[in-house]
């Protein structure tokens, strides 16, 4: 077994060459099956994607990987080899399989943990199985790379925090209030990214919404957009205390909610919690303000510095995912052992031979002559050949299967071989 | 023999600690499932301990000291596995898994049969006034509990750096609800188990029964938890100053239990 991974990725090339490497999805069937036809490849898939494009391979005999690829890419895509070929890489056998995993379990991505790997290697294992470039031992590594995958994702913190500042909004509203459901957010200026804002907070439960903008003609547009309330801006402390959530974005030059004002929130509100988020450069909100019990006041900065938190975070779980990803890829490699079929083919033979010596020494063929004894046994072995025949046969063919492995181990099973 | 069924509830309480000690180590909850299921198995069997210990003597098994810890590990778990229900709340159980295995640890260890009752214990306002004022102390915990991590995660909150604690710890919404909850259902207990011992000190020891220790902590302690209640429905105390009561309230219950050891009268059996 030649197991071969040969690509290039965000890591090794720039977008430019990415780019001009990508096969689009309408071209991926065509490609993988001008890849099956050089010579030597028994089977392959194709990742490709705006962040890597990667050939992994099961090749027979004397062809190499590296040049192989490169001259697939160099022709398919037509691009001069020279222009991409110091950016190519090969994985080969564990190191493959390691890659292939630690790929579907965004381990190898840009941002580590990002969701959306998983799903572009399983429309990349759907195409290989449709163009039917796929095989037993690619089917099983492919398959199993979905379930580590899996296992890293709810196993590990790894895609659990937030690595946008919206998200990471969202994230410490959640951590303050527990469910946003029925929260009101007020929106003070009616910038985009606080529309942003509000949007992601809708999304995640919040209910009402209030606008306020100097223009008021700007906050109805965009309280119509969210369905939303306008509040005039003369109004903005009279509103405010209802709100759970302030985002406030406003080009003023000066703080306009003071620490005094948050006292009066609070004792309007019962001291049920306050969030501010500011994303005002000038500040709108005096910090000051975070000084209060309840009230948690976080400006640009902060968010970033949380998005930061959580990025170093996200890393100390790729530590845990790694591990576990290393464990998996030895499974893997017990499992694999199984397509290499002389051992079963060996088992095999000798039970049947097995069971015919017995049978042959407990019929007594003292009785007969020697001719008659040679009949029998050269009866015999050609039956059991005859009859190893047909499981041998379709063995042999298993490697090419997509669910090889499967039937190498029921075969096992059947005819109870011992490991 | 009588103690067989606390040690099974002892061992599915084990999985439990096992499972806080893994979370604590490897900075994840790790499978909190089992160990939940396991809590569950622990509290029925830990009931079928209590009632046979209660048939077994025929009375309400809080005679003496193990006794009463046993019921107190009991009356926690089954807390915490209300608020779990209530609130999802899953990393309690690292503060409270253990706390519930080293109590009916040390019950189960020191438990030896009860001398005979004498008449003063014997009345059967003791064992409900025992336990409603143990159902008391169990919520004054869970509220303690809640209080500690809610500061945590406040304090994660407002320094704006999230560390460990910020990704692990519930909002805190939740802690805050779950402790004025805790409060709620246990302030009528904690006050009928001092109404029954106030009544039944002045008619047992006679008019010299306020000035003991025992009794005077008690009441301090009720008129703490009472303002604990007071403070979150009138004056709208949230968060931060409810989650430093909850704390003080529970030093409080410390001292009150403590001076068992200190009051002339108020010991339970064996001291």
């Amino acid at each position: 077994m030649e197991l071969s991974v040969v690509g290039l990725s965000h890591h090794t090339a720039p977008v430019e060459v990415r780019e001009r490497l990508h096969f689009p999805e309408s071209e991926l069937l065509h490609a993988l099956e001008a890849l099956r036809r050089r010579e030597g490849v028994a089977e392959a898939v194709l990742f490709s994607t705006c962040n890597r494009t990667e050939a992994v391979l099961r090749l027979e005999g004397e062809a190499q990987a590296m040049p192989l690829v490169a001259e697939f890419l160099a022709d398919t895509r037509r691009v001069d080899r020279g222009e991409f070929e110091r950016f190519l890489y090969l994985r080969s056998q564990r190191e493959a399989i390691r890659h292939i995993f630690r790929v579907a379990s965004s381990l190898d991505s840009m941002v580590v943990g990002e969701p959306q790997v998983l799903g572009q290697v399983k429309a990349a294992y759907a195409s290989a199985r449709a163009a039917g470039t796929l095989g037993g031992v690619l089917d099983e590594v492919l398959t199993h790379a979905f379930v580590v995958a899996k296992k890293v994702r709810t196993e590990t913190g790894i895609a659990s925090s937030a690595v946008s500042v919206g998200h990471a909004a969202v994230e410490l509203a959640r951590k303050i209030f527990g469910s946003l459901e029925g929260r009101t957010v007020f929106l003070i200026g009616a910038g985009k990214m606080s529309e942003l804002a509000a949007k992601h907070l809708r999304r995640s439960g919040a209910q009402a919404i209030l606008v306020t903008n100097r223009t008021y003609g700007r906050a109805q547009e965009l309280a119509e957009q969210l369905g939303g309330q306008a509040i005039r801006f003369d109004d903005l402390l009279a509103y405010a205390g209802q709100a759970d959530i302030v985002i406030s974005s406003t080009g003023a030059p000066h703080f306009i909610l003071r620490k005094q004002h948050g006292e009066e929130f609070m004792a309007q509100r019962r001291n049920r919690p306050m969030f501010f988020i500011d994303i005002a450069v000038p500040r709108d909100v005096d910090p000051a303000l975070n000084e209060l019990d309840n009230i948690f006041v976080y400006d640009i900065d902060d968010l970033h510095q949380v998005v930061n938190a959580n990025l170093r975070e996200r890393q100390r779980e790729a530590v845990r995912a790694e591990e576990i990803v290393e464990r998996e890829v030895e499974r893997m490699l017990a499992r694999l052992k199984r397509l290499e079929l002389t051992p079963t083919i060996l088992a095999l033979q000798e039970k049947f031979y097995g069971l015919r010596n017995e049978e042959l020494a407990r019929a007594g063929l003292r009785d007969l002559t020697p001719a008659q004894r040679a009949e029998v046994e050269e009866m015999t072995r050609s039956l059991v050949n005859k009859l190893l025949h047909m499981p041998l046969a379709q063995l042999k063919r298993l490697p090419q299967e997509p669910d090889g492995l499967k039937l190498v181990e029921f075969i096992r099973k059947t005819f109870q071989l011992k490991d | 023999m009588s103690l067989l069924w606390l040690w099974v509830a002892l061992g599915f309480y084990s999985l439990g600690l096992a499972h806080a000690v893994t979370t604590v180590v490897l900075r994840r909850q790790s499978w909190f499932r089992a160990a939940l299921w396991a809590f569950a198995l622990g509290l029925l069997f830990h009931f079928v301990s209590l009632v046979e210990l209660g048939l077994a003597a025929g009375r309400f098994p809080v005679a003496n000291i193990a006794e009463a810890t046993s019921l107190f590990a009991f009356l926690i778990t089954l807390g915490f596995l209300l608020g779990y229900w209530a609130y999802g709340v899953t990393s309690l159980s690292v503060f409270a898994f253990p706390i519930v295995f080293v109590m009916t640890l040390a019950s189960a260890l020191s438990h030896r049969p009860a001398p005979v009752v004498p008449p003063v214990l014997a009345a059967n306002w003791i064992p409900i006034h025992v336990s409603f004022s143990l159902a008391g102390y169990a919520a004054l915990l869970l509220a303690f509990l809640a209080g500690v991590m809610y500061l945590i995660q406040e304090r994660e909150l407002k320094r704006k750096k999230p560390r460990a604690f910020y990704y692990r710890l519930p909002p805190l919404e939740t802690t805050d609800r779950l402790g004025s909850v805790a409060l709620a259902i246990g302030f009528p207990f904690i006050t009928l188990g001092l109404l029954l011992g106030a009544v039944g000190a002045a008619r047992e020891w006679g008019p010299d029964w306020l000035t003991d220790p025992k009794v005077a902590l008690s009441f301090l302690l009720w008129v703490i938890y009472m303002l604990l209640i007071l403070s979150r429905v009138s004056a709208g105390w949230h968060g931060r100053k409810a989650a430093i009561f909850a704390i003080v309230g529970m030093v409080m219950a410390l001292v009150s239990w403590s001076a068992n050891y200190l009051s002339t009268h108020h010991t339970f059996l064996g001291h």
